[in-house]
């Protein structure tokens, strides 16, 4: 197969999927192709060839007759394309070469029906209806039946194989779908808000393992850098449970946004908590904590040198009336 | 001299490259010295921007590096280290102890200017 | 490119090695951390070789284990061996000039990390990484 400049959303996906050309001589091995194989099914591919657009248009058919089928048609583009790919494959299926490229292909084709969301059942069987179809042309060939049908098995173990491709396509596909709701669901966890120039708020809700901690610290890095923040209030009064771990956790993110310049002032560790961890053996010197939110927040901006001053008299009238409904 | 230190009023900054040898960090730490000795230096800025990796061994020496100019009188501060880096540094347990920091060099400057201005202040 | 081969003989094969893990790093798909984790392990076990053993070499490859993928470090040398693995992995941040500083800090960069060592022979770190 040529190496194009730009690599095709298939040669992509087979990267991705961690498809070689080794992979895939296990693959046919899994299966069990051999030269025995490629032998029976070249005594069948003038057999075979003829009838491509019979055979393909027996796979579309069936198709159409299904309800959840009906998207892919309906498309005129995708369709097209579906068509032209589908012919290809049955040629490629009688080639006796099961390498990369051909895997590769299928792959085309797999993304194509994963774009206009047909469903796997019906896609097996519609796959199935033209397997049948293309059995009972094999079949009439051969004068013995134990040869048509030796020769029909051989090219069923290509479908398998090919169908052990399109599984394994949608599965990584779904899954990463799962691993990017999973990433917007880590994002969302962990806001790093910005409240004043140069100062950033950090509110930490939840059960702290490993994992989250080390994207609280990336997160937090990174917006230090953003946003040249100086003063970082690291709030943990919703912090489930407070253990050693979770204090060297906040300790870890403490020191690496000291590297970058920054200041971080923790708040909400309670007193008890505070005295448990010492007693721990935690080392809470390094840690500037505050024990409210509030009180963090003032020392913050004092150190940005910010006053915030309450004037008597200028607090607006905050009157809270419903409103007339008409 | 592989590490340019450029002078600015009375602060030197060093801005250390990628693919620096022993040898250059080595030179660095002793030239720093020297100048600051030499030009009364009141200030000088390591810049560690250009550093996409601080393993042990680097960081040994960049804390050399500092306390020797801190030794010679200047007030010292790095700057520069990206989130990565300073993420992976954490995971490593090196730490800059002792050791002024700052976001990069503008903030360095900004604080050796307002740690003088206080000094200023209290003569 | 899935394998690589980095000698390493001076102190630039350092910097070599450690680009080298980054760029397979990034073309498998590793987050920019995880990039910087994986080169940072690679330049302590180099500054290793350079410092204790003198020469050595790293190889680098990808690796798969049932549906995952990851990166493979393997850094070899013929020095004098580490005279007590056990005590070297151990925690302790201490700035001794002794073989193998900076080898428990790599460890906690990687996902696996092997070490075998015999005095007069040589010393074999094995360290993966696996894509999360």
């Amino acid at each position: 197969m040529p190496e194009l400049a730009t690599p095709t959303a298939a040669q992509t996906l087979a990267r991705e999927m961690g498809l070689t050309e080794a992979s895939v001589e296990r693959r046919r091995k899994i299966v069990g192709l051999g030269p025995q194989d490629f032998e029976r099914i070249a005594s069948i591919k003038d057999v075979v060839l003829p009838e491509i657009e019979q055979f393909s248009e027996v796979f579309f058919s069936y198709l159409s007759s299904l309800d959840e089928g009906r998207a892919l048609l309906s498309n005129r583009a995708l369709a097209e394309r579906a068509r032209q790919l589908k012919r290809e494959h049955l040629v490629a299926l009688v080639q006796s070469d099961y390498g990369l490229g051909y895997v590769v292909q299928r792959l085309e084709l797999a993304l194509l029906y994963s774009k206009a969301g047909l469903d796997l059942r019906v896609f097996l069987a519609a796959f199935y209806h033209l397997l049948k179809s293309v059995g009972v042309a094999v079949m009439r060939h051969f004068p013995s039946p134990l040869e048509g049908f030796e020769a029909f098995m051989s090219l069923e173990k290509v479908a398998f194989f090919d169908i052990g491709v399109i599984v394994d396509v949608i599965v990584f596909e779904r899954e990463r779908v799962i691993r990017q709701q999973q990433d917007s669901i880590r994002e969302l966890s962990t806001p790093v808000l910005q409240i004043r120039e140069r100062l950033l708020l950090l509110p930490i809700i939840g059960v702290i393992d490993t994992h989250r901690a080390r994207l609280i610290t990336e997160s937090l890095l990174r917006a230090i850098r953003a946003n040249r923040a100086k003063v970082v209030v690291m709030d943990i009064t919703g912090v489930a449970t407070i253990d050693s771990k979770v204090a060297n956790h906040v300790i870890q993110t403490v020191t690496a946004a000291k590297l970058m310049g920054a200041t971080v002032i923790v708040t909400g560790l309670s007193a008890e908590v505070a005295q448990s961890l010492v007693v721990l053996g935690i080392d809470l010197a390094k840690l500037n904590t505050v024990g409210d939110l509030q009180g963090g927040l003032e020392e913050a901006e004092l150190m940005l040198g910010y006053q915030v001053v309450r004037i008597d008299g200028r607090a607006r009238a905050l009157a809270n009336e419903g409103s007339k409904v008409e | 001299m592989a590490v340019p230190i450029l002078k600015q009023g009375d602060v030197l900054i060093a801005s250390i490259q990628a693919a620096l040898s022993d040898r250059d960090l080595v030179d660095l730490r002793d030239e720093l010295a020297n100048r600051v000795g030499r030009l009364r230096s009141r200030g000088v800025v390591i810049d560690l921007t250009a550093l996409d990796v601080l393993d042990s061994f680097a960081t040994r020496m960049i804390r050399g590096i500092a306390y020797t100019a801190k030794l010679r009188g200047a007030d010292t501060v790095v700057v520069g280290i990206q989130p990565d880096v300073a993420f992976a540094m954490v995971q490593l347990g090196l730490a800059l102890e002792g050791i002024a920091t700052a976001l990069d060099l503008e903030e360095g400057l900004a604080l050796l200017q307002a740690r003088k201005a206080e000094r200023d202040v209290r003569k | 490119m899935s394998e690589s081969n980095v000698p390493i003989e001076r102190e630039s094969d350092i910097v070599i090695a450690r680009q080298q893990g980054r760029q397979l790093a990034a073309s498998l798909g590793f987050s920019s951390t995880d990039q910087t984790l994986l080169a940072t392990a690679i330049s302590e076990v180099a500054r290793n070789i350079v410092n204790y053993a003198g020469r050595g070499e790293i190889t680098l490859e990808t690796v798969t284990d049932g549906g995952r993928r990851g990166i493979q470090v393997v850094a070899r040398d013929q020095g004098p061996g580490i005279k007590d693995p056990e005590l070297a992995m151990r925690d302790g941040y201490s700035t001794g000039n002794s073989l193998g500083v900076g080898l428990p800090g790599a460890r906690r960069l990687v996902d696996e990390f092997d070490l075998v060592s015999s005095l007069g022979v040589g010393t074999t770190i094995t360290m993966k990484k696996w894509l999360r």
